[in-house]
This record gives C-alpha cells, sequence and structure tokens, in this order.
C-alpha cells in the first residue's frame, strides 16, 4: 500500500479492531489513525470498540484461572518417552546384527533355505561339507570368508551374530583362530564384501576378509 | 507487529526466550518444557476456558495442547512466532471439543427470538459473556484471538490457517452481531430488573 495514498473507509474500518488491540504495523496504523480522525462513522466505531476492549479486559480477568497443574502431562510425557526408549533399545539390537538392508530382507528367508539345503543334500553330497585342518583341499563352490573373533566373544555371541548373517563354519578355529565361514548360497560378490565390511565394523571381531575363489584353505 | 520501541524489543527478547525454549524442548529439555507449559498455562488457559465455556474441559485441552508441542517441537521450523504456533494447535483443539461437544448453537442461527436471549445482570462482564457465546465459532475465536489474546490479523490468520480477508470478514461480521446483541441484552437485563423492582 503507498504510504502517501489515504485510507479508504472499507478499509480502514475493518482494521479498527486492531487499531485497538495495538497490533497494526506502523504504517498501516498511522493510515487508519488519519482516516478516523477525518471519518465520523469510524471514530463512533473506534470509540464503541474501544469500550468493548476494555470490557472484555474486565471478562478477561474475572476468568478464574487455576495454578499449573503438570502431573498429567508429565505422566503421558513419561509414558511416550519410555516407548520411545523401548522403540530404540529394540532398533539398536537390531541394527546390531542387521547392519545393511539386504540382510534383513533375506535373513529370515535364506536361513530357512540355508538350513533345508543342508538337511536335504547333505547326505548325498559327494564333498564332505565340513573339513579339518588336517585335510587341506580346495574349498568347495561358494563364498567364503576368513574372520578372526575377539577372544573375549561369548560363544552365544558369536552364534547369534553367525545366524543373523546367514554364515556357516566350515573351518576352524586354526591355531591362530581363524574361522573359514561359508556365505549364503544366494548372496554375490557384492553381498560378500558387504558382510566382511560389516564383520570388520562388528565389536566382536578382530579381523575379516574375503577368501578368493578356487584357495586352498 | 509494531508497538513503542521500548515495547518492540521487550517482546523481541520475549520471543528468542520462547524460541530457544522450543529449541531446548526438540533436544527433550524436560525442564525447558516446564518454562514453556508455566508460560502459556495462563493464556491458554484463560483462551480455551472462555472459548469452551468449562473449565474442566479447558485443562483437558490444554494438556493436549501441551502435548502435542512436546511430540511436535521438532517439527517447529520457526516459520511463525512460537505464539502462533501454540495458539495455532490450541485453536484447532478448541474447534475439535467444540464439533464434539456440540454445544455453540448460536441461538440466533435458529432464528430464535431474541426476546427468548437470557437475562443478564448490570455487570458488562457477564453481558459480554452473554452476547460472546451468542456468535459462531469461527467469529468468536476472531473476537477472543483479537481482544483478550491480542494478536494481530496477521498472525490470527496464522493460528486460523486461512487468508487474512477471512479474518477481516470473520470480525466485521461479529462486531455487527455483537452490536446488535449488546443493546438487546443490556435491555433484557434492565426490563428484568425493573420487573424486579
Ligand atoms: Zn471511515
Amino acid at each position: 500500500m503507498n504510504k502517501h495514498e489515504p485510507m479508504s473507509h472499507e478499509q480502514a474500518s475493518e482494521l479498527l479492531p486492531w487499531l485497538v488491540n495495538d497490533s497494526l504495523a506502523e504504517g498501516e496504523r498511522d493510515l487508519v489513525h488519519e482516516h478516523a480522525t477525518s471519518c465520523v462513522i469510524c471514530r463512533r466505531e473506534l470509540h464503541e470498540l474501544e469500550n468493548l476492549r476494555d470490557s472484555i479486559s474486565d471478562v478477561s480477568a474475572a476468568t478464574a484461572i487455576p495454578a499449573p497443574d503438570m502431573r498429567r502431562i508429565n505422566a503421558r510425557i513419561d509414558a511416550l518417552i519410555e516407548k520411545e526408549n523401548r522403540g530404540q533399545l529394540l532398533l539398536a539390537n537390531v541394527r546390531e546384527f542387521f547392519r545393511s538392508p539386504w540382510r534383513s530382507a533375506f535373513a529370515a528367508q535364506t536361513a530357512l533355505v540355508v538350513v533345508l539345503a543342508t538337511v536335504l543334500l547333505w547326505p548325498q553330497a559327494d564333498e564332505p561339507e565340513f573339513t579339518t585342518l588336517t585335510d587341506p583341499q580346495k574349498l568347495p563352490e561358494g563364498q567364503y570368508i576368513r574372520v578372526v573373533f575377539e577372544p573375549s566373544l561369548p560363544a552365544s555371541d558369536l552364534s547369534s551374530l553367525l545366524d543373523a548373517m546367514n554364515l556357516t563354519i566350515v573351518d576352524g578355529p586354526s591355531d591362530r583362530g581363524v574361522y573359514t565361514l561359508r556365505l549364503s548360497a544366494t548372496l554375490s560378490a557384492a553381498n560378500r564384501d558387504a558382510v566382511v565390511t560389516d564383520l570388520s565394523a562388528n565389536d566382536g571381531v578382530v579381523f575379516a576378509q574375503p577368501v578368493p575363489s578356487g584357495v586352498q584353505r | 507487529m509494531t508497538r513503542s520501541k521500548a515495547g518492540n524489543s521487550a517482546s523481541e527478547t520475549k520471543a528468542a526466550n520462547e524460541l530457544a525454549l522450543v529449541d531446548a524442548v526438540m533436544r527433550r529439555d524436560r525442564g525447558a518444557f516446564a518454562e514453556l507449559y508455566r508460560l502459556y498455562h495462563p493464556r491458554l488457559c484463560g483462551y480455551l476456558h472462555r472459548i469452551l465455556s468449562n473449565a474442566a474441559i479447558a485443562e483437558e485441552v490444554l494438556d493436549d495442547v501441551m502435548f502435542v508441542v512436546w511430540k511436535d517441537a521438532r517439527k517447529y521450523r520457526g516459520q511463525a512466532a512460537v505464539s502462533s504456533w501454540i495458539f495455532g494447535i490450541a485453536y484447532r483443539k478448541a474447534m475439535t471439543a467444540i464439533r464434539k461437544e456440540g454445544r455453540y448453537q448460536s441461538l440466533l442461527d435458529h432464528g430464535a427470538d431474541v426476546n427468548t436471549l437470557p437475562a443478564k445482570a448490570s455487570h458488562d462482564v457477564e453481558l459480554i459473556q452473554a452476547a460472546l457465546v451468542q456468535l459462531s465459532p469461527d467469529h468468536r475465536q476472531v473476537v477472543e484471538l483479537t481482544y483478550f489474546s491480542g494478536f494481530s490479523y496477521q498472525e490470527i490468520a496464522t493460528i486460523a490457517e486461512c487468508p487474512v480477508n477471512t479474518i477481516k470478514t470473520r470480525m466485521y461480521h461479529a462486531r455487527r452481531r455483537l452490536k446488535y446483541l449488546l443493546p438487546i441484552l443490556a435491555g433484557a437485563d434492565e426490563e428484568q430488573n425493573f420487573e424486579q423492582a
């Protein structure tokens, strides 16, 4: 609005309530004032609105305001925080084992496939699945990684970690504590590298490395 | 809002303080939340009490409002003043409560004879209250937020999530209705006093 252009009656009239409650911006306030001084209708209206404002402030003073009581809302917030914390703890536990997105999707399915394949195919297999260090030979077809676990890692944690990542111990531990682990058959080489990365980042793992295909144990 | 320079800097300090409190609430600071709650309790309580005409429901709704403040502090991006944000939540909660209660049906909206309006005592306070309950919730909110809570029309538009022209129009109708109602209510009161005398 042009500051030098006077305000119309309609414009000024509709802004009177906010002139009365002193919330108009400076320029607008001056324009409304300017109009009201020369307009009988607006001047009368302004006077009425000021009376209304004063009466309303009496109503406001008459409204009984109890002292703030935060007991109910505190209880609600406590409950919310507890719920959030439970959710976060669960999430942290899940993250601990399922660090990359593909694993969570395949974990349950591949675990089932591995178990079934082991149960159904093992008796017919030409080569024994498990070999020992005293019987060095080429690893069967598949993807493998070598891992050294933290000596302090409890056996149950080690077992959970292997389950979560669909890893099967095919050899080890060696004298130096090296395990040879086989990955789920459904995983690609990229997935194997991701498993290695995740294992390397795990506090219970000292060392993890992929085994190039066709390498002797 | 442009008031005196001293008033301006005071309101700026107040706004900065409120912003800092919301920021702390966002970081889950219970102490800051308690301070914000105590700061807004009187204003929200008065507003909700008058809009809902029921102290118990007002207290309940107030807690609902502040619970949303706690939960949604992270969503507050400073796009509006803290007071407009909090009153916006209160406005919507109040409107929901009004709809749920279904009690704010103006007698005039239903073509009731003005003679059936309740007679009130001569105190301005009761007269104004009697007139305000006769306004539609939308009109009453604008009057309430302007005269009781001191918001600018731009702030009310933000609170009610509607264009500023809608707010001006609502106020225009509310003023016309109050102008019509107040003398009637005052007259009914005088008649009653006359009969009693
Ligand atoms: Zn005028």
